[in-house]
């Protein structure tokens, strides 16, 4: 009998006043989080806003002038400009483009494409995770060890470019990976029903419609290079005068010279405004980079008339 | 016959390629293990792993780094994670669809911020505001998690907003549908759903905030002791090994590569957490 | 099944929603004859694409109402309506009234979280959440400040036992509800609901995704349950309203884009012997076959 109570206690309860406060309570606890989260994600956006605010002003004000960013850096003396440092950056992403693009996708196209599930494919899974957890650093004086100093190479742009070629090799492969996932299946079973063989099918169906997500893929890639600056510091050098020419010269990317900047700095009086300016230079870069793979994505999907294939 | 054999090579060919990552990571664990080798000859585990680096005196304890490590990415962690899985809850669960676009791209240009501009930031902002405020020198834990906060967060929203995206949408109407409020739903059915996905986002951050180098190193001091407090100066792995590597030789440029070891052994236990975790949630899906 | 002919009229009184039904003396009342929820000149919107015109439906008390038609004629977009689940959906946008127990519950301050209390869903997969078979009944009277054990193990039991699942699973409360066949899962989503104690279930082609077994198992729980709750489902298949349901109501759309609209509202047995319109009988007959 004391169940038959109980039951009807329970009943009573979610019938009676006690839903009622556990409503108002579940509904003040609703506008509470509500509003937190609202105000998080506030400060989240706050918090970017004054970031890029602060760059840029900083960099405008100080810094950014015609004779400053395509003037010649200066060693002992104030007044240097950083074009050199905007070339070096520059060459070097696009040195390790060269290599990594086809490494990276040839290795998704294996992946994707070519391989069986099986102990190769989780070898490659392993090794691309790994890669893309190690740290900068460790990837810098990796590359220090065996491209600057073992295969010779001294502090250069191409030592720089193949230690960055290790480092982006991972996000290079997912992008294109997802890129190639999104493609039909249905368009490579026609390709390969015409009795196209699969690197024929690859090449002529896969591949070009992965184009948009592997070039945005390649543009947010460039980002990354272009801010890189632990895993340069070591295998392509922190300071030139000279812009670079060759693969083998030392060069200076703007996020290596804003380290120079503040460790051997007090040598040019007007350093803070030199990493001012290489600061806010950078940020441009990267949304440039940022919109522009964005509008790239948006011109493919025009083009394709498909969905965004990210 | 001549088409089977150009596909042949072809295949081998990409094999190849996809086999660099594996080259590419065997080659660092080789040559980082090879060069570190020569401090745990000379010095000595029990030296290595103690607090005291004073080359000078044959002493390279490496506690300090490492307590340095820990220290700042938990302070980010424990700083940017909640804010980036409210982040998270906010993009999949309550923000109109403008707004959502809006935060949504903020926080993927926040992923774009190179760590040295941020840095620079922290040096030349944060750090000025801290001294104030705390009467101090400004650098230390406290200025290297929160740049360490803003850095995990665009990881750990992205990642998390996957997990909260891959939560079938049918949980959501069975609690919305008995009436449960939407934070009811969220905290009760939503979170504990996309938790192993939430946890992998965490670790993930955790990872960056280990690896972080440049922002961290802007911010940290330096100094080769324990930090009196949250706001003095000590150092890390990682910029430890980045201020130090270019004048060092012999020994202590093997215990700089001893400290990359720690590093990646450190890497390589976040992925087998992560495979940990994600085997663990397979059945429960 | 009564043969009686049903007069729906509007009330006078525009808040207590009486109706009068006229039926042979003889006849056991199958319901009391009140209205639990009207639907006043009902329309829906997503965005611009209009899904519902012009719906006006009487529900009643301690009865079960089927709601038949052709796919996408917007029967599931109704029954959502009726405890503001179309609301999830981004854009969407009512206009007209729904009114319960003589309150409009598109009313502005209306409080929607109470609203859905009273009105429970069970959806036409079965939506178990990923805990144990206890926390998934228990998740609703918890919502409701239910914390004490003793009281919830006795509201987790009455819910089975009214679902029909407690002789299954009384022994393995503790195991994940996934656990469960879908026959099962269903039920147990039906205990989900029936412990809040509401007073009106809606079901979204509950059946869709069952055998005939566990379908016919559900369709006597239907029919158990009508005696102490009202019951609105929407059922594909033509057979089932037919044998459970004592109301029917045959939605359509005319043309491809129009809203889906009633085209006959009244008792079952008249809806399913003696259409007054000819596109009812057309759409019955065709799917008896």
């Amino acid at each position: 009998m004391l169940r038959q109570e109980t039951r009807d206690a329970g009943i009573a309860v979610l019938l009676g006043e006690g839903v009622r406060k556990a409503e108002e309570r579940a509904a003040r606890y609703d506008k509470a989080a509500t509003w937190a989260v609202w105000s998080f994600a506030g400060v989240a956006i706050g918090i970017l806003a004054f970031i890029i605010g602060t760059i840029f002003f900083r960099g405008i004000t100080t810094a950014l002038t015609p004779s400053f960013v395509f003037g010649k850096p200066q060693a002992i003396q104030a007044g240097g400009g950083i074009w050199p440092m905007i070339v070096s950056s520059f060459y070097l992403a696009f040195l390790t483009i060269a290599i990594v693009l086809p490494v990276g996708v040839g290795a998704a196209i294996y992946m994707s494409e070519f391989a069986k599930e099986g102990w190769i494919t989780r070898l490659v899974r392993f090794g691309a995770d790994s890669l893309s957890t190690v740290p900068s650093v460790v990837f810098g004086i990796f590359g220090m060890v065996i491209f600057v100093i073992y295969f010779g190479l001294g502090y250069s742009l191409l030592a720089g470019a193949l230690t960055l070629t290790l480092l982006n090799i991972p996000t290079v492969m997912r992008t294109t990976e997802e890129a190639m996932a999104a493609v039909p299946h249905s368009y490579r079973e026609a390709s390969m029903g015409l009795g196209a063989s699969r690197w024929e099918t690859v090449k002529k169906i896969v591949l070009p419609s992965a184009m948009p997500g592997i070039t945005t893929g390649t543009v947010l890639t460039v980002g990354r290079i272009v801010g890189e600056s632990a895993a340069i510091i070591y295998t392509v050098g922190l300071f030139v005068r000279k812009i670079p020419t060759s693969p083998l010269q030392p060069a200076a990317p703007m996020a290596a010279n804003i380290w120079h900047m503040y460790t051997e700095g007090a040598l040019v009086s007007d350093w803070m405004r030199v990493a001012n300016g290489e600061a806010a230079f950078l940020l441009i870069v990267v949304l440039v980079l940022n919109l522009l793979a964005r509008l790239l994505a948006k011109v493919y999907q025009k083009k394709l008339g498909t969905k965004e294939a990210r | 016959m001549k088409a089977i054999d150009r596909e042949w090579i072809i295949k081998k060919v990409l094999l190849v390629l996809a086999m660099m990552t594996v080259l590419g990571i065997a080659m660092i664990i080789f040559f980082v293990v090879k060069e570190s080798i020569p401090a745990f000859r000379q010095a000595g585990l029990s030296n290595l792993a103690s607090s005291d680096w004073s080359p000078e005196s044959g002493r390279y304890g490496m506690l300090v780094f490492f307590t340095g490590t820990l220290a700042t990415s938990l302070g980010g962690l424990l700083l940017g994670a909640p804010l980036a899985i409210a982040a998270a809850v906010f993009l999949t669960q309550m923000a109109p669809r403008r707004v959502k676009t809006v935060v949504g791209r903020g926080i993927d240009l926040l992923a774009g911020v190179p760590s040295i501009v941020l840095g620079w930031l922290g040096l030349t902002v944060l750090v000025p505001w801290i001294r104030a405020l705390t009467n101090s020198t400004g650098t230390g834990i406290l200025a290297a998690s929160i740049l360490l906060a803003i850095m995990v967060i665009p990881t750990i929203t992205a990642i998390s907003k996957d997990a909260l995206e891959a939560v079938p949408r049918s949980y959501r109407e069975a609690a919305l549908g008995m009436g449960a409020t939407r934070w009811q739903t969220i905290r009760q059915v939503l979170l504990p759903a996309a938790k192993p996905g939430i946890l992998v986002a965490v670790i993930l951050g955790m990872g960056r905030a280990i690896g972080e180098t440049m922002a961290v190193a802007l911010v940290i001091g330096p100094a080769t002791v324990f930090p009196k407090s949250l706001t003095s100066p000590t150092h890390t792995l990682t910029t430890k090994i980045l201020i130090d590597m270019g004048e060092s030789t012999g020994v202590q440029r093997s215990a700089l590569f001893a400290m990359g070891l720690v590093l990646l052994l450190l890497a390589m236990g976040m992925i087998l957490l992560i495979r940990l975790v994600t085997r663990r949630m397979q059945p429960v899906r | 099944m009564t043969q009686g002919n049903v007069k729906l009229e509007r009330s006078p009184y525009p808040y207590t929603g009486q109706v009068v039904i006229e039926r042979a003396a003889t006849q056991p009342n199958v319901c009391d004859a009140r209205v639990k929820i009207e639907l006043r000149n009902l329309g829906l919107y997503y965005e611009n694409f209009k899904a519902l015109e012009d719906i006006n439906l009487h529900i009643m008390c301690n009865s079960i109402t089927a709601i038949i038609g052709p796919s996408g004629c917007g029967k599931s977009t109704a029954l959502r309506s009726l405890n503001r689940m179309n609301e999830l959906i981004e854009g969407a946008r009512v206009e007209g009234k729904v009114i319960m127990d003589g309150e409009n519950i598109y009313e502005r301050d209306y409080r929607v979280v109470r609203l859905r209390k009273r009105v429970g869903m069970v959806f036409q997969r079965p939506n178990p959440f990923p805990k144990s078979i206890y926390d998934n009944i228990a998740f609703g009277p918890r919502l409701f400040g239910v914390r004490e054990r003793n009281i919830l193990d006795c509201i987790i039991e009455e819910s089975l036992r009214r679902a029909a699942l407690w002789d299954e699973v009384k022994d393995k409360l503790r195991d994940s509800a996934l656990t469960l066949s879908g026959g099962q899962q269903q039920r147990l989503c039906i205990a989900r609901v029936l412990s809040v104690q509401p007073e009106v279930i809606l079901l979204d082609e509950p059946c869709a995704a069952l055998d005939p077994i566990a379908t016919q198992r559900i369709e006597d729980l239907l029919s158990e349950l009508k005696n102490e709750y009202t019951i609105v489902t929407v059922t594909h298949n033509m057979q089932q309203a037919a044998r459970i349901s004592d109301f029917t109501a045959f939605f359509m759309i005319e043309n491809q884009g129009e809203p889906g609209r009633i085209v006959e509202f009244g008792e079952t047995s008249k809806i399913f012997t003696n259409p007054d319109d000819e596109r009812t009988e057309e759409y019955i007959t065709g799917r008896f076959g």
